[in-house]
């Protein structure tokens, strides 16, 4: 993967130690909280409800072992000996203190890690389909591109006090893995006409109060002017955003009140008056990225007979291979997701001791890396099938071998109520009440795909809008309630969720999440997934079923 | 009644207005029954900018004979995230800790993970 060079390390050196000179003012009182608090947000350090939090960004989701060892290590040292991973691949460590901040970005940052702009309105860490370089449905590894943007936007200074903040998402291949229709800009790559690939450019989608799905303002950009491109939207959205009203500050708000296509047209002519040859990426530049991600794999047999052996003695084993274990594009290879939604566990967090095991198995067998996905599971990339045995039985003696992916007990759940400063509500509670409800892998497995996304507040970092059964925390009179949509997609098939009703106290959530699963098994026809089949019958029946002790 | 809280500057821990200093657990917490004191410490905890941040005043209730924090979201700032119990204030456990757990105020809750009693 990427490296930094001398001058990227020199930068992030330089801007540890001005940070830590000014956690010293602060702590002095030469400056004030509300001088402070802007710039400890620009090095990703909140304050939330117990300490102090420190977002890490983890650039497409990227890592290496020694990088995951860092953050283990930086888990034990400086917090409580886990990390909770994000639906933005961040890494978010709850119990900081102000003090040891500047020491936690001089360790990270010697392997090439920070926090910059992971908070604040700036462009955030860029993320990308988290089977980069390993799926064979790809035009091209999306993280060369992610990269790329990564170095433009990083510290850029005309795009470091937008209206709002700002997330982009690539991704490379059709079935999209990277949520792109609910991002400030999601770029989809697509082959053209003659063979040229470029990229469908989707402006405006978001989460939160407001929910957008993007629109798309170009449907083929080619990718050497990608830069100029992002440039063109971003002066757009810095010229027009709202910056009196941040509840209408983000650009899904503009490119809403414009129109996709006026919104475009202005895109068009920003872009066709930039000096483009400035800004996009020179040949040899882009080169020079993609040089950093290109593994070497070996030649191997496309079938392994120590898995086929292990398959059939061991129905485990089996049911790991048909829900965590994906096609690789190099025969001889797997993807291997690492299920941090064990049932009863926090969804995405992860003990310094399972990093560390982690970061083992990335090293011995993966090609030394992992990735983070935004659904807070990881993955080892680049895992040779011969090895899926041993592999296997290291995640299983850590407790990360859930066979539980994209089914309905690996929930998205934001911190919610029990960390965060925002959120109305919990959200780790509900998801591990439903996940132990439906613990039986079994059960489970006869259910299939079911997505449940969960937060604690409106700003919909668990992305409830596009659960296929989405769960928000609300404050109601001052108790928990919970409002459920249904129908949500954060992927090629993207849509927002419908609401289903009057929102639940607590203790119904889980109850509710059954009687819709009994909907759909009632309702379902072959082959249909829980979404399939709300699509084809509507919230209906699943209405009639949760409220139907209300009438 | 009130109380006085707000996160210690340096490890951002919640803690409580007590006669001028700043205690870690709510049950040494100052309660004021008088609106114009309990504003007058605010005041006294909004110049102490190098001690504690963002310092306000919280309303208070009386659970099993003890007080607690009205809303949900006080009561988990005094005990911890309800995940992890063995992690915040909760971890030392108590009449208080017990207190704030069963505490039933505008933020009821039902209980489910035992934060809070269902009646």
């Amino acid at each position: 993967m990427y490296q930094y060079d001398v001058i990227d390390k020199e930068f992030t050196d330089d801007r540890v130690a001005e940070f830590r000179e000014q956690v010293g003012r602060r702590i002095a009182g030469e400056i004030t909280e509300d001088q402070f608090k802007p710039i400890r947000l620009l090095n990703g350090l909140y304050l939330q409800l117990h300490a102090y939090m420190l977002r890490i960004a983890i650039p497409y989701g990227t890592l290496t072992s020694k990088k995951l060892r860092k953050l283990a290590w930086v888990a034990s040292t400086y917090d409580q000996g886990y990390g909770h991973f994000t639906t933005r691949t961040n890494l978010q460590l709850h119990w900081i203190k102000l003090k040891d901040a500047p020491d936690i970005l001089a360790a990270l940052g010697e392997v090439g890690m920070h926090s910059m702009q992971t908070s604040g309105n700036t462009i955030r860490n860029v993320t990308a389909d988290p089977y980069a370089g390993a799926t064979a449905d790809e035009l091209d590894d999306p993280r060369v591109w992610a990269e790329a943007i990564r170095q433009w936007s990083t510290l850029h200074p005309e795009f470091s006090f937008l209206p709002r903040k700002f997330k982009i998402a690539v991704t490379a291949s059709a079935k999209d893995r990277a949520a792109t229709r609910v991002y400030d800009i999601g770029l989809a790559m697509r082959r053209g006409r003659g063979g040229e690939l470029g990229f469908e450019v989707m402006v405006g989608g978001g989460l939160g109060r407001t929910p957008y799905l993007g629109a798309t303002i170009r449907e083929f950009l080619p990718t050497r002017h990608l830069l100029s491109y992002l440039q063109a939207i971003l002066r757009v959205y810095n010229r027009y955003g709202r910056r009196d009203n941040i509840w209408k500050a983000r650009i899904k708000v503009l490119v809403a009140s414009l129109g996709a296509e006026a919104f475009a047209r202005q895109v068009e002519a920003e872009w066709e008056k930039s000096e483009q040859e400035q800004v996009d990426l020179p040949d040899i530049e882009l080169a020079r990225i993609r040089a950093d991600f290109t593994p070497k794999f070996e030649a191997l047999k496309p079938r392994s007979e120590a898995v086929e052996k292990l398959k059939a003695s061991d129905p485990a084993f089996a049911r790991f291979l048909r829900h965590n274990v994906h096609p690789h594009k190099v025969p001889g290879y797997a993807l291997v997701d690492v299920s941090l939604k064990t049932p009863g566990q926090t969804p995405g967090d992860m003990t310094s001791e399972q990093m560390n095991v982690a970061a083992d198995l990335a090293e011995t067998y993966s090609l030394d890396e992992i990735r983070v996905n935004y659904t807070q599971n990881l993955i080892l990339p680049h895992v040779k099938l011969d090895d899926l045995p041993a592999v296997y039985a290291a995640l299983k003696a850590a407790g990360l071998a859930t066979p539980n992916i994209d089914l309905i007990s690996d929930i998205i759940a934001c911190p919610g109520l029990d960390y965060c400063a925002l959120a109305n509500a919990r959200a780790i509670p509900v998801a591990q009440h439903i996940a132990e409800r439906f613990a039986d892998p079994e059960r489970a497995e006869a259910i299939g795909e079911l997505k449940i996304k969960i937060s604690g507040c409106i700003n919909a970092c668990g992305h409830h809008h596009v659960g296929h059964i989405g769960i928000l925390g609300v404050d109601k009179k001052g108790e928990e309630f919970y409002q459920v949509t249904l129908g949500g997609s954060g992927e090629e098939d993207a849509a927002l969720g419908s609401m289903l009703g009057p929102a639940l106290p607590a203790d119904k959530v889980t109850d509710a999440v059954e009687q819709m699963v009994e909907v759909y098994l009632r309702e379902r026809r072959d082959g249909e997934r829980f979404l399939d089949t709300f699509r084809r019958t509507g919230v209906a029946p699943f209405k009639e079923a949760v409220y139907a002790d209300a009438h | 009644m009130k109380a006085l809280t707000g996160n210690m500057l340096q490890d951002g821990e919640a803690v409580f207005w007590s006669h001028g200093r700043w205690v870690a657990r709510f049950r040494d917490a100052e309660l004021f029954d008088d609106a114009g004191k309990a504003e007058a410490a605010e005041g006294a905890a909004k110049s102490q900018q190098t001690v504690v941040v963002d310092p306000y005043l919280i309303d208070v209730i009386e659970s099993e004979g003890l007080w607690a924090p009205l809303s949900f979201r006080e009561r988990v700032r005094c005990l911890g995230p309800t995940n992890h119990p063995q992690h915040g204030k909760q971890a030392d456990g108590g009449d208080d800790i017990d207190a704030l757990r069963h505490a039933i105020g505008a933020a009821r809750s039902t209980g489910r993970v035992n934060l809070i009693k269902r009646k």
